[in-house]
């Protein structure tokens, strides 16, 4: 792919992403308030059941829920989304020569534009519990292998919702499982079972890693960090692959 | 006519498999694996075509609906894969479809114009140029931040069509193809000055070929008319003579 190929994809996605945030928003960046609305819904929620199950939680625990749920809601948000990114968009797809990959990147995109909120707030929390705000320096590289992540699983999903219609369904409650499975609310110590279960979850590891940098201000494990860049190369390259391979059959299909 | 040859199909051939079964879901999918297969049917939309397009040529396609036509455009286009046959393209195929490809009612028309631009190929750059003119030929000036949803058909019309026919002519495609698009509305005025647009690009060489139900335009654009039933091409030739050949079919 030529590099003014992938210019004019990376172009489209971004009008199509602002078309969608702003259509969500009813046009006005104010509607940003709806995209925070859930995150620290929850947190709030979490947080009041954490004092009456008397939990003992750990030092930080606000910063590590709050982290862990805007990491988690973005991997949510963007994939169930990109399940139906082909059949939403089957007007544009049948009657237009246009880069299929563009509506699958402008989903993560949108999100994207999300994300970077609530680590604004996030900041600000760091900030109120007196955590160094050095790491937050760290977290867009971070980010980038995540949002690779995100791609690759997205692209997969986008083909098979091309063939299987209600995949949305079925993604949603696998995503909401995983969301437990997942220490995002909870603490996963290294001799727990779920621990164990954890290391094969790829999610897990760029919590993990986040944390470290974010919260604790120490250096990730290496080999959680590496296993991280791995999964997130080799899922993004299967993922295009497989798009790619199908792409040119979607528009009959939907 | 001498001229450059810029698309020739030969023996193009599409089928479609229709299946039976009414939905791709998983639900569906699992309960019919304990029924029988069902089959599928098979149906021929392109049935071995060949024509030749040249140089500032339109070409108008006509037929029923179903007949094909739609589905040629797309296969030219590169949207839909043939089975078999072979399309030399000689310059840069634009498709256009109906109308209001990126059209979103809840954006302000600005921000649909930018939104169109995109899908049509533009960049940022290249529609902040146009917007100005963009929007003086739709008449609209006054209603750049209005919603589009408030708008009328006729405005609606107006602005999809001023910013088709503007990334259009930013693109100068050598072969365009055009599907239902002329069909649409809009008073005498704008139309007329829709036609200038087109008789512009005409002069800049391209190929065209027209897909419409509207006879008048078949007639008034063409060289040359294709027929089309069934995937087949039932005639060519004269616009006048085919059209009425069309035309008697219906009684």
């Amino acid at each position: 792919m030529g590099w003014y190929k992938l210019k004019s994809i990376l172009g489209l996605s971004l009008s199509l992403a602002k078309s969608y945030f702003k259509s969500r928003n009813e046009g006005s960046y104010l509607g940003i308030f709806w995209y925070l609305l859930n995150p620290l819904a929850f947190f709030v929620i979490i947080m009041l059941m954490s004092q009456v199950i008397n939990a003992k939680p750990e030092k930080d625990y606000p910063l590590y829920l709050f982290l862990g749920l805007i990491m988690f809601n973005f991997f949510l948000n963007s994939t169930i989304s990109s399940t139906k990114a082909m059949v939403n968009n089957s007007g544009f797809l049948k009657s237009i020569k246009v880069s299929h990959e563009s509506f699958v990147i402008a989903i993560i995109l949108e999100f994207i534009f999300a994300h970077i909120f609530e680590v604004v707030i996030l900041g600000f929390f760091m900030m109120y519990f007196k955590v160094s705000l050095l790491g937050l320096l760290f977290y867009p590289i971070l980010f980038v292998f995540f949002v690779l992540f995100i791609i690759g699983i997205a692209f997969i999903l986008a083909t098979i919702g091309v063939y299987i219609v209600d995949l949305n369904n079925v993604w949603d409650i696998f995503v909401r499982l995983l969301w437990f499975i997942t220490p995002v609310f909870y603490f996963a110590s290294e001799s727990s079972l779920l621990y164990r279960i954890n290391l094969y979850n790829p999610v897990f590891y760029f919590l993990s890693i986040a944390r470290d940098f974010l919260i604790y201000q120490q250096m990730p494990s290496i080999f959680m960090t590496c296993l991280a860049i791995i999964f997130s190369l080799v899922v993004f390259f299967i993922g295009s692959m497989i798009f790619t391979k199908n792409k040119n059959k979607f528009a009959e299909r939907i | 006519m001498n001229k450059e040859l810029r698309l020739d199909v030969r023996n193009l051939s599409k089928s479609f498999e229709i299946e039976v079964r009414k939905s791709d879901s998983v639900l569906e999918g699992f309960v019919s694996l304990f029924r029988k297969k069902i089959e599928k049917k098979k149906i021929n939309v392109i049935n071995n075509l060949s024509f030749e397009v040249c140089a500032g040529e339109i070409v108008g396609v006509v037929g029923r609906n179903g007949s094909g036509k739609s589905t040629l455009l797309r296969i030219l286009a590169d949207i839909y894969k043939p089975d078999s046959g072979k399309i030399f393209a000689n310059g840069r195929i634009v498709y256009l479809s109906g109308f209001g490809q990126g059209f979103n009612p809840k954006l302000s028309m600005r921000e649909n114009i930018f939104l169109m631009g995109s899908i049509l190929g533009l960049s940022q750059k290249d529609i902040k140029n146009k917007y100005n003119e963009i929007v003086d030929f739709s008449e609209l000036n006054d209603f750049s931040e209005t919603l589009v949803f408030k708008f009328s058909n006729g405005m609606i019309t107006r602005l999809i069509f001023s910013v088709m026919i503007h990334c259009l002519k930013h693109n100068y495609p050598e072969i365009l193809l055009l599907d239902e698009v002329l069909d649409a509305g809009g008073d005498i005025d704008f139309r007329k000055r829709v036609n200038k647009k087109i008789e512009e690009l005409l002069k800049g060489g391209a190929a065209i070929i027209l897909v419409s139900h509207d006879m008048e335009n078949i007639i008034k654009y063409c060289n040359r008319v294709i027929l089309m039933d069934n995937g087949n091409i039932l005639m060519e030739g004269r616009p006048q003579k085919v059209v009425e050949e069309y035309i008697n079919s219906f009684k």
